[in-house]
């Protein structure tokens, strides 16, 4: 059985559903005995949901004007291909 | 705001190629919040703008070589992650980009007894769901610190997962690292954020 350090170690892939089948019954059977770890793992998920309700999470909105004013740019460049932009 | 449903990839890319100014318009105002999103994660707000802009042209520039190995969509993050690090690499000579392979532990190895079990486990919080943690002015000022202090890496990891919600196999291609670099990236970043809300709980 995993100990405490490996349950938070592998914490993501265990609520991702990234782990390996194999270790699954393992890492689930340390949550039903360890209260603590299912402490960690619990505090884990509202982690995860709070960042994705948190304030950053938000893209920029993008106004209309911008998304107009980068087509023109966009256009610009397509029409001068000698111009070539910094290579990235 | 509420775009109209972006066309196919399929009835997009050939309008693209063609220089379709509408569909120019369509893929701006659906990806560049995005793609701007991403960039500040990466670089930071004051270049991201920027950094987005020039991604487009480079969008634009790769267009006829897009082999179509995945999205349009996760194509051309990954080509802003590209412009992003490139202007990293370009300010500063001592970037740590993402930290992926350090060995620091998940959790402070002193909470731990010689066994590898607890002896310093997690206390209660006194919220239990998002919208009461984040009813906290501290609480979102303290998460938004904790975004902040990671490596770009990280931070855009977390971005692209928790935030704009893609799959782990298109994050590990618009950022170029392997599948269990990727994973690594991500626990490490939401783990320093779940510190950062338990030490602030825990008081
Ligand atoms: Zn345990």
């Amino acid at each position: 059985m995993p100990s405490c350090k490996d349950i938070t170690e592998h914490g993501s892939d265990y609520l991702d559903r990234h782990m390996p089948w194999w270790k699954r019954p393992g890492y689930w059977m340390h949550l039903l005995v360890c209260v603590h770890c299912r402490r960690y793992i619990e505090q884990l998920r509202l982690t995860i949901e709070t960042i994705g309700r948190s304030p950053d999470a938000a893209p920029p909105v993008v106004k209309t004007e911008e998304v107009q004013q980068i087509v023109q740019q966009l256009k610009q460049s397509a029409k001068k291909p000698a111009n070539k932009p910094r290579d990235i | 705001m509420a775009n109209p449903p972006l066309p196919s990839d399929d009835e997009l890319i050939p309008r693209l190629l063609a220089s379709d100014e509408n569909a120019y318009t369509q893929v701006v105002a659906a990806y560049h919040g995005l793609m701007v999103h991403l960039a500040r994660a990466i670089v930071g707000d004051a270049i991201a703008d920027e950094v987005a802009q020039e991604a487009w042209v480079a969008v634009l520039r790769a267009l006829p070589k897009f082999e179509r190995r995945s999205s349009l969509k996760t194509w051309i993050l990954r080509i802003v992650s590209n412009t992003a690090k490139s202007r990293l690499r370009h300010e500063s000579r001592t970037v740590n980009l993402g930290d992926a392979l350090e060995e620091t532990p998940i959790v402070d190895p002193s909470r731990f007894k010689a066994n590898a079990h607890w002896a310093n486990p997690p206390a209660m919080w006194h919220a239990d769901t998002p919208d009461a943690l984040l009813a906290s002015t501290e609480l979102r000022r303290c998460i938004h610190e904790a975004l902040d202090a990671l490596p770009p890496l990280q931070r855009a990891a977390v971005t692209l997962r928790d935030m704009q919600g893609l799959n782990m196999e298109d994050i590990c291609k618009v950022l170029e690292v392997s599948e269990s670099n990727g994973r690594v990236l991500l626990h490490r970043a939401r783990s320093r954020i779940q510190q950062a809300i338990e030490e602030l709980e825990e008081k």
